[in-house]
């Protein structure tokens, strides 16, 4: 009896293919924080806008900057793993 | 499109500024998070995709390096947040919902959360009293802290100030925001995906409040529909509005009430063509369910699907009418009845079949339905502090509008409290006063329909299928009696209801002293001591409207023939036959009609009072401030007992007054130890004295009889000769 085991390059094929989104959601992440920045400098020549939200907007933006950057390093890791030798 | 560009009673332009930049602001927010989300889900499955499982096996340590790099990206508090792992099934399901449960929320939720804190800002522009409203504040205060609980009791309280409608109307304008975030926040992942909904204004497949799938809801809502033509009253001929109008259309939906009726009109237009005009009214608030599809089930239903035995109907009414093909049809509805109607003009084959021109809603949550005829002329009248045309979700806050083409009027009226700011008559009454400019709007928009009357009938919906609400238990012959709070039926019926009875053995001698002044009435006695019962109960549905109620009494033997261990004896008796009894010695109870129904009926002496009961749960609590009197506890697991039904007796002048009560629940025993009665107060009568006297103010009830949800119904009192 014959057992077809899993190609291997396929799997190597398809993390590549996930660092890519990786790395382009890292990139997603930093625009994110740049709009979330870009909204609380406009909340604040709003005179309705509530006092809590330029320090949540900019806490929100500055843990979007951080998951970017751990976002760049999980693809970085996945990098490794995909190129890593048996 | 609002009717004139301001709603009446808004701020100046500045204000509107503010509202429209902060509605702007978070709509841009809410997109962030969606795109968050995104992320989130994309991450997650990278974690979980079997690419990664197998190249970890052959490469264990790289294998790890990257895991832990992922696992960090998403949990990490500082990044993408506690429960940022989505998977819809296996290990990393199982991990997001440890999060959210632990109460870690991940990053896409918070910002989605301060989209809906800058929805409830703008609303806050226009209703700047909800700032100043105590209830109000705690309840935005606990929803937005994640503390479910703390939420829920903030609700409870607000539902019991002033009957729950101040509070109801007043949360109208930020439901859907509170809705979602209490969606987004809480420990139940369930509910996410309709706090998503809410939160980005997609279309809701699911009851705001719960997440429950509407899908779920149909099911309890299986009626095939039947229409049968009835004749108008000639008092209702002589309302019906002689020539096609807006208000007249309105007009005769308010004469039909809300007792499963339409209506159906022929007009001859100015042009001389004869066109149809369709006016559904809508559900009874309030109201049990009975055998019409009005009802609350059927306006979910409505809301969420579009084939109910209410549209069903509606098509059989039609079709018995005998409207021609392509004839031209407007649709008017208040309430249910605007949903309804708009669910027909959804429905592509109904759309073939006639024309539909017009469809007009007043009250009605119609935001998440589109007519199948882009051609068709749609208008919605909401007042911002009904709560029903909120249900869909999109309320005043709402930073998305679905449907630019649609006339939309969304005004605040001056009557604010629910259910009367939701009623017809209000709403006719603003379209006359307060907002006249939509009515000619609408009337412009109607004007082929603007001519004499040349046909009426009016057909009776039915939905078959649905037992009328507590069938069987509830379903009894009823009389009508005379009270001075105007007619009552009897028996009086108890549709959802939670009781608690606290037994207290107590001095025989005590409790023969507290009994009418009569020889013949004695305490029960068990062991040489007597058996008084503080019952506390909590009414959310009655055939006397809801209301709390608290009552001290004590058992007492067979009037006539007093004999050793009646009570005993008794428990093997049909309830009908039974001898012994409790005699009510206090009641309380938090309603007028309720009050004059237990004075003038059951001949107990009853007192209005302020109560509030939480009887639901494990921890009960019930407080009287009036009464100074407040019970609090936690029950254990309890065994099940038999249904307690009881006979109540009360003196009305030299007779006894004798109840039925028979009740229809799942009843437990508890042991009274987690109970605690306390009494803040030095007043002596009416409950304090007598439950100082009894020793029950310093005793532990030996056992507690609850039922968390039953149903129930007492007789009338039938006069004893004693």
């Amino acid at each position: 009896m014959v057992t077809e085991s899993p190609d291997i390059t396929s799997y190597d094929t398809q993390l590549l293919d996930r660092v890519e989104e990786l790395r382009s959601d890292a990139g997603l992440m930093e625009e994110y924080a740049r709009r979330l920045r870009s909204t609380a400098a406009t909340l604040d020549g709003c005179p309705a806008a509530p006092e809590w939200s330029r320090p949540a907007l900019e806490r929100q933006a500055a843990a979007c900057a951080t998951a970017a950057e751990q976002l760049r390093t999980a693809a970085e890791g996945l990098f490794a793993l995909a190129r890593a030798r048996d | 499109m609002r009717a004139d560009g301001t709603a009446p009673g808004r701020p100046a332009p500045d204000g509107q500024d503010a509202r429209e930049q902060l509605r702007r602001c978070a709509r841009d927010v809410v997109d962030v998070a969606e795109g968050i989300r995104a992320v989130s889900e994309r991450t997650s499955t990278v974690l979980f995709a079997p690419a990664l499982a197998a190249a970890a096996r052959r490469r264990p340590r790289a294998g790890l390096a990257a895991r832990w790099a992922l696992l960090r990206a998403l949990t990490n508090k500082q990044g993408l947040g506690g429960s940022a792992i989505t998977a819809p099934r296996g290990m990393g399901h199982v991990l997001g919902a440890a999060g959210e449960v632990l109460g870690r929320e991940n990053l896409a939720a918070l910002v989605a959360v301060t989209s809906l804190r800058l929805r409830i800002a703008a609303v806050l522009v226009d209703h700047p009293e909800f700032v100043r409203d105590p209830g109000m504040r705690r309840l935005t205060e606990a929803v937005t802290a994640d503390k479910d609980l703390a939420a829920v009791r903030s609700l409870r309280a607000l539902f019991r100030d002033q009957g729950a409608q101040r509070a109801l109307s007043g949360l109208a304008p930020l439901m859907a925001e509170l809705l979602a975030i209490r969606a987004l926040l809480d420990e139940d992942p369930k509910n996410d995906e309709t706090g998503w909904a809410l939160a980005t204004g997609r279309e809701l497949s699911a009851d705001p409040v719960h997440g429950i799938s509407a899908a779920h809801l149909a099911g309890m809502d299986k009626g095939e529909g039947a229409a049968e033509a009835v004749d108008l009253t000639d008092q209702e001929r002589q309302v019906i509005a002689p020539k096609g109008s807006f208000l007249g259309f309105l007009r005769n939906i308010e004469m039909l009430s809300t007792d499963g009726r339409i209506l159906l009109q022929n007009v001859r237009g100015p042009d001389g063509v004869v066109r149809y005009v369709l006016q559904a009214p809508g559900m009874a608030p309030g109201r049990p369910r009975n055998d019409s599809p009005q009802d609350f089930v059927g306006a979910w239903r409505n809301l969420f699907m579009t084939d109910s035995p209410y549209t069903r109907s509606i098509l059989l009414a039609l079709a018995d009418y005998g409207i021609p093909r392509g004839a031209d049809l407007a649709l008017i509805g208040h309430s249910e009845g605007g949903i309804a109607v708009m669910n027909l003009a959804q429905n592509e084959e109904f759309c073939r079949t006639y024309r539909v021109t017009h469809v007009i809603a007043v009250g009605s949550p119609v935001d998440t339905k589109k007519p199948a005829d882009p051609r068709t002329w749609v208008a919605s009248i909401t007042n911002q502090h009904d709560i029903v045309p909120v249900l869909d979700g999109r309320g005043a806050g709402s930073a998305f509008d679905p449907h630019p083409n649609w006339y939309e009027v969304d005004y605040t009226g001056p009557t604010h409290e629910f259910p009367l700011c939701h009623m017809l008559r209000e709403y006719i009454e603003h379209l006359r006063t307060v907002i006249p400019e939509a009515r000619e709007r609408v009337d412009e928009a109607l004007t082929p329909y603007r001519g004499p009357v040349v046909r009426t009938q009016a057909y009776q919906l039915k939905d078959r299928a649905n037992p009328p609400e507590g069938y069987p238990f509830l379903t009894l012959p009823t009389t009508s009696l005379p009270t001075t709070a105007g007619p009552i039926d009897v028996p009086v019926r108890y549709y959802d209801s939670s009781a608690a009875h606290l037994c207290y053995p107590v001095d025989a001698d005590t409790a023969r002293g507290l009994l009418p002044d009569v020889t013949w009435m004695t305490p029960s006695r068990a062991a040489r001591r007597a058996m008084a019962v503080l019952s506390l109960y909590e009414h959310r549905c009655t055939t006397i409207g809801p209301y709390t109620e608290i009552a001290l009494s004590v058992l007492v033997d067979d009037l006539w023939r007093p004999r050793p261990y009646d009570v005993a004896a008794d428990l093997l008796r049909r309830v009908d036959l039974r001898r012994t009894g409790r005699h009510v010695l206090s009641l309380g109870v938090t309603s007028e009609e309720a009050r004059v129904v237990a004075q003038e009926i059951w001949g107990q002496p009853a007192l209005r009072v302020t109560a509030e009961a939480d009887l639901m749960g494990r921890e009960i609590g019930v407080r009287s401030p009036d009464l100074g009197l407040a019970v609090d506890g936690r029950l254990g697991r309890g065994m099940r007992c038999p249904e307690a039904d009881w006979i109540l007796y009360g003196r009305r002048g030299e007779s006894t007054i004798r109840t039925l009560v028979r009740a229809h629940g799942r009843l437990r025993l508890h042991t009274g130890a987690g109970v605690r009665l306390r009494l803040d107060t030095a007043a002596a009568e009416p409950f304090a004295g007598q439950l100082r006297r009894l020793g029950i103010d310093t005793a532990r009830p030996r056992f507690v009889l609850t039922c968390p949800q039953f149903m129930l119904h007492r007789s009338a009192g039938a006069v004893l000769p004693r």
